[in-house]
């Protein structure tokens, strides 16, 4: 044990050693965390704490045709996380206390003055202005982000769903029997499904991001051409499908292309078609309807972006290319599009991680279906990792295997984002197109 | 051939280039914009059985032109009015708090060295990737312990969508880059403080930015028709307008409502989209200016 | 560095808020702690703590006796949008008749039955204390505990007074769950006479739409109009319960000869170019005959003017042409009141929902709405005998089994079969043994769910 006694105080109340020493402010600030912390573990961390192992036992019981509840799994784990957060933030807390005295002992030792209180203030507005800019910012992600991240992974390893639903019922840990379901391939296995979903979540991502990449900077190109004009008429009537609230939008497009809808009406009115086509309906045809209307969405974006960058693209490239005689098939393939993906590698990144991830577009269009008996638990032929989540989250309240399926898009996102991330031109290389 | 000609032939081409082009461009706001017109056309059919009927029709022009359907939203019959101005007070706070919690954010990771940043800055991009609806029940459970949820529901959801916004940094970040550190450098020597040169040089400078985090903001909260429904949890007055409209197409309890949600839509249309024309450009500065840096 | 401690310090307080937002609840749960042995760690919402307040004025006193005298709270109503008002406005007379409760506010909002019953699962807690939902998913609720059992003292007089269908209905195990509202859950058809001439045989239906280039609406990829063929040609899909809504066993004979004809005939129909997937009147275009129930019969009215009739609903032949009555579910409305952790306030629900249910509201709501009511003395008043679409449906009730309990997964389920048949996976040029591998996939998909 190192450090004098206003050190050894420290050990067992914060922020005492700061205020003898006359940092008022500092002390008083470590003082307040640990009353805070003591408050809250005896008031209600411990005791959600010290049921965290069963998440509950007490059952919910009538009395006469009273009801009263029983332990409450859910807030148990809920809270139970929140308890850990807070334990380990103030050990680390703590441990900062312990060094700050030590700190301050090693300067007074060596004759040195102690920044004022004032100063410690005023540093929060300079050297340290960062951790005023953004405690709160990483506050709020830690409470509404990252601990219901944490939460829901837990539930991943409970049995929580309809059979064990809070406040009535308890659940409890079940180990990795979900995860074993998921991947069962038995007549009811979810394996197949889980495998067919995540091919279409590709494949889906995959086409949604380049054809609309390539048609939004083939579309861009359309409207820089020299000479034409009322460019600004053009880009602003794309424009619209991002200014519109995609819950209208779709939901107008959706009913468009009913198998009963304006489209099929007018088709048949006109005698083009017999029987109506089946839009949503046909499992493949329903996936290419959702791309061509997806084209619809994503166009205008990537051709304000598109359009941006070319003007970028020196004009002297093209000139010098123009003298030896290229024709304008040869300067996109060897300029524009060489630069275009360089500069925009990690934009074709996230766009296709959003597309992984586009919720809208499919919910809003199809909710996933058809269904079919080919697909296990309610999935249909169009739903995404995320979309068939949220049908288990909501309509079957399902939470452990929805739990499960969302640790499988992390991964599945992660593993993307590891394997593409370091390969891209850009990240290899900044200066590289200099 | 002599050179005259084949300037004129170029000029030909060109012109006929030009042509395509232009249909082309035509052909395209055709298909781009008749979702819309459809949206438009529909909503001035009459829900009214003696006069028009307010479900599926297979035909576009309404044979009578009406009302009807606008009038039922402001009549007060439901409360739309009430949904659109909770939509209005939700976009307004998100907007403002989240473009301050940006700035914030994204001025401390450009201009700020300390230790722990590049884990932070990782660590948003792993949490990036769950699925946000895997936290919906638990964000819900959250709200509810402090009281915001139904009849809360409003600053719940201004809350929850201002808590996270620290991690859309990304783009703000990128325009910061843009500016040269030796301005700050020079206004430091002169013993400007950080929070000063953040207040006085570097916000004025950044106009754009906070004009494009804004107006992202402001958008989100008027398609959050699945958060919103959660946290409102059956309570009609807390519903934004998406939620509440959402219903019309897709329950059965409201059957011919669809010209009515057309008109909805029409009403949230016009003014945000008037909002995003009036800022295309600080849009357009922003998308090109944040999103493809690496 | 050191100073790295200040911002966690921030964070750290603004934790301490959130917590001192929770621990205010805790603090009033140790209060009634100590008063009911069971709740160890009760966890309620700000709202609910006056509940718990009131709990403990009247636990000295025995409970369900002392009924109602001068407590407060508030009863939440979740009813669709359509009887918003009807339902506010006969609480605000059961209020005025009953002073007793006059301390209770009822508030009504509109949760719809297809919302209703995912809301009261994910939330019980912040749910309504009385609620409407269609009877499908009464087995649901009730293993996730946010059906009260019906009052005692007056379970025999609602027995009594209501048709038999709609009490096994709202019967779970031996414990009856529910007040039945109406028993009008049930289907048939719809059809404008300038287009179908013959309304009694599907073939001939169908071919009318076709000649006439209208559409003929049936929900084939829904478990609950799908039935009408596979019940029609004798197959059986029954579930058993226990007293907590668990499935102790399924009976199901799809995976036999009746089930192929069922889903063969299933195929034809989706093979028309008239069919359309769909039973709402008001989301079909262009229609000529659709297959829907009452709650649609004011809106088939302004489609159809003055063609508009119905009529039950039509036999089907197989391929050997022996015909057979579509048939189908008869199916009910109910009204459930929430477990109460507080007597009074029970009892409070308790009677209000008895009086929602009773023989003049649901004669009232008839009047109002037009949905069928289930008590027996209000079926046989003259203005419902009087009604064409409540008659059509009595007709066909004379074909449907009344429909029992039902896991929520076998709709999904029975969505994907119909969106087979309707996708293609099956078609009318399927083998006879592919029909029937899908249908003992269905089957044992229908097994699995008992256990």
């Amino acid at each position: 044990m190192k450090g004098d006694i206003k050190t050894k105080l420290s050990f067992l109340i914060m922020g005492i050693g700061q205020i003898m020493r006359g940092q008022i402010v500092k002390g008083l600030a470590f003082l307040i965390s640990e009353i805070f912390f003591i408050l809250y573990m005896v008031k209600f961390g411990a005791s959600y704490l010290s049921k965290l192992p069963t998440l509950g036992t007490v059952e919910t019981v009538k009395q006469g045709r009273k009801t009263v509840y029983g332990d409450n799994s859910f807030l148990i784990l809920l809270f139970g996380i929140l308890t850990i957060i807070v334990i380990l933030v103030f050990i680390f807390l703590w441990y900062l206390n312990i060094k700050d005295n030590l700190h301050d002992e090693e300067l007074l030792k060596k004759g040195k003055e102690l920044p004022s209180n004032k100063k410690v203030l005023y540093s929060l507005l300079d050297e340290n202005f960062d951790k005023t800019l953004l405690a709160a910012p990483v506050t709020g992600i830690f409470v509404f982000t990252v601990l219901p991240i944490i939460f829901m992974i837990c539930v991943a390893f409970t049995n929580y769903d309809k059979n064990h639903q809070s406040p009535t019922n308890l659940f409890t840990w079940v180990g990795l029997k979900n995860f074993k379901e998921l991947f069962s391939f038995g007549s009811h296995g979810m394996g197949s499904t889980f495998f067919q979903v995540l091919l279409w979540t590709l494949v889906w991502a995959f086409f949604a991001t380049f054809i609309d990449y390539f048609l939004g900077l083939g579309v861009a190109m359309l409207i820089n051409k020299n000479g034409l004009r009322f460019k600004k008429l053009w880009r602003t009537i794309l424009v619209m499908t991002i200014a519109v609230p995609q819950f209208v939008s779709l939901l107008y497009i959706m009913k468009l292309f009913a198998n009963d809808g304006l489209l099929n009406g007018y088709l048949i009115k006109w005698g083009l078609i017999d029987s109506p086509i089946q839009f949503w309906v046909d499992p493949m045809l329903a996936r290419v309807t959702i791309l061509v209307v997806n084209i619809w969405i994503g166009i205008p974006y990537m051709m304000l972006i598109a359009t941006g960058i070319l003007m970028n693209i020196p004009e002297d490239l093209y000139e010098s290319a123009r003298v030896d005689g290229a024709t304008g098939w040869q300067m996109f393939k060897n300029i524009t599009l060489p630069y275009m993906l360089f500069v925009t590698g990690p934009f074709l990144l996230t766009q296709f991680i959003g597309n992984l991830n586009n919720f809208n577009v499919i919910y809003l269009l199809t909710q996933g279906k058809p269904q079919s008996m080919k697909l296990a638990n309610n999935a249909g032929s169009t739903d995404l990792l995320v979309t068939w989540l949220y049908k288990m989250t909501v309509n079957d309240t399902n939470y452990k295997m929805a739990a499960v399926l969302g640790i499988m898009v992390f991964v599945v996102t992660a593993v993307i984002m590891l394997v593409v991330y370091n390969r891209l031109p850009s990240v290899k290389d900044e200066e590289g197109f200099q | 051939m002599s050179k005259g000609n084949s300037n004129a032939g170029m000029r030909k081409n060109k012109k006929t280039d030009l042509t395509i082009s232009y249909i082309a461009l035509v052909v395209i706001s055709i298909i781009w914009l008749f979702p819309f017109v459809g949206l438009l056309l529909q909503s001035f059919r009459s829900y009214d059985p003696k006069v028009e009927y307010g479900g599926m029709v297979d035909y576009l022009i309404p044979k009578t032109f009406s009302l009807d359907n606008y009038r039922f939203l402001f009549s007060g019959e439901t409360n739309f009015l009430k949904w659109y101005g909770n939509t209005m007070i939700i976009a307004f706070f998100v907007a403002l708090f989240q473009t301050v919690v940006i700035l914030c954010v994204a001025y401390t990771l450009s201009r700020m060295r300390f230790k722990g940043r590049t884990f932070l800055m990782r660590f948003w991009l792993v949490l990036g990737m769950f699925p946000g609806f895997l936290t919906m029940i638990c964000l819900y459970f959250l709200l509810k312990q402090l009281g915001l949820t139904q009849e809360g529901a409003i600053p719940g959801l201004i809350l929850v969508g201002v808590a996270s916004s620290g991690m859309l940094y990304y783009v703000s970040k990128g325009y910061f880059d843009t500016i040269p550190r030796a301005l700050d450098e020079a206004a430091m020597i002169d013993g400007a403080s950080r929070a000063r040169i953040f207040f006085t040089m570097t916000l004025p400078m950044s106009k754009p930015i906070i004009i494009y985090t804004a107006l992202v903001a402001f958008m989100g909260p008027w398609c959050d028709y699945i958060f919103a429904s959660y946290i409102a949890f059956g309570h009609d007055e807390s519903y934004n307008v998406a939620v509440a409209m959402t219903r019309w197409v897709w329950t059965n309890d409201y059957q011919g409502y669809f010209t009515r949600f057309c008109a909805g839509g029409i009403m949230i249309a016009v003014p945000v989209t008037i909002l995003f024309m009036l800022l295309q450009n600080y849009y357009v500065e922003g998308v090109t200016g944040g999103s493809v840096k690496g | 560095m050191k100073k790295k401690a200040l911002s966690l310090l921030l964070a750290m307080t603004m934790v301490g808020t959130l917590m001192t937002g929770c621990g205010g609840a805790t603090k009033s749960d140790e209060s009634t702690e100590a008063k009911t042995e069971a709740a160890e760690d009760k966890d309620t919402e700000a709202a609910e703590d006056k509940d718990a307040e009131a709990t403990d004025e009247s636990e000295e006193a025995t409970p369900s006796t002392t009924v109602g005298d001068g407590s407060e709270g508030e009863i939440k109503v979740w009813v669709a949008d359509a009887v918003v008002d009807f339902t506010a406005k006969e609480a605000e007379q059961f209020l005025n008749d009953n002073p007793d409760y006059a301390g209770y506010k009822v508030t009504v909002e509109a949760v719809g039955e297809g919302d209703v019953a995912g809301n009261m699962i994910t939330d019980v807690e912040s749910g309504a204390d009385i609620y409407v939902f269609a009877q499908d998913q009464i087995s649901r609720l009730v293993s996730a505990g946010a059906l009260e059992t019906v009052n005692p003292d007056v379970i025999d007089d609602v027995k009594s007074a209501n048709d038999e269908g709609s009490v096994k209905a709202a019967t779970v195990g031996g414990e009856m769950y529910a007040y039945p509202l109406t028993s009008d859950n049930g289907y048939f058809l719809y059809y404008d006479k300038s287009v179908v001439k013959d309304p009694s045989t599907l073939e001939g239906i169908v071919a009318d739409c076709e000649a006439a280039g209208k559409n003929f609406y049936m929900e084939i990829n829904n478990g609950w109009y799908q039935t009408a063929f596979f019940f029609g040609t004798g197959c059986e899909l029954t579930y058993d319960t226990d007293d907590s809504g668990n499935f102790t066993k399924a009976n199901v004979t799809y995976a036999s000869d009746e089930g192929v004809a069922a889903l063969k005939a299933m195929i034809a129909l989706s093979e028309s170019k008239a069919f359309q997937n769909g039973s709402a009147m008001g989301e079909a275009t262009n229609v000529g005959a659709i297959i829907d129930g009452t709650w649609d019969s004011s809106t088939a009215q302004d489609v159809f003017g003055d063609n508009f009739a119905c009529a039950k609903l039509p036999t089907f032949k197989d391929a050997n042409g022996t015909e057979y009555q579509m048939s189908g579910f008869g199916g009910f409305k109910l009204l459930g009141v929430k477990p109460q952790t507080d007597d009074n306030k029970l009892a409070a629900c308790d009677a209000l929902a008895n009086f929602l249910a009773s023989e003049q509201v649901q004669l009232d709501r008839y009047t109002e709405v037009g949905w069928g009511p289930s008590n027996l003395n209000a079926q046989a008043s003259d203005a419902v005998k009087s009604d064409v679409a409540l008659s059509a449906l009595a007709e066909q009730l004379k074909y449907t089994i009344p429909q029992g309990q039902y896991p929520g997964d076998y709709w999904t389920l029975a969505t994907s079969l119909g969106d087979s048949v309707r996708n293609g996976d099956i078609t009318s040029s399927s083998t006879d043994e592919e029909l029937m591998e899908t249908l003992k996939q269905f089957q044992e998909t229908c097994e699995s769910y008992a256990n």
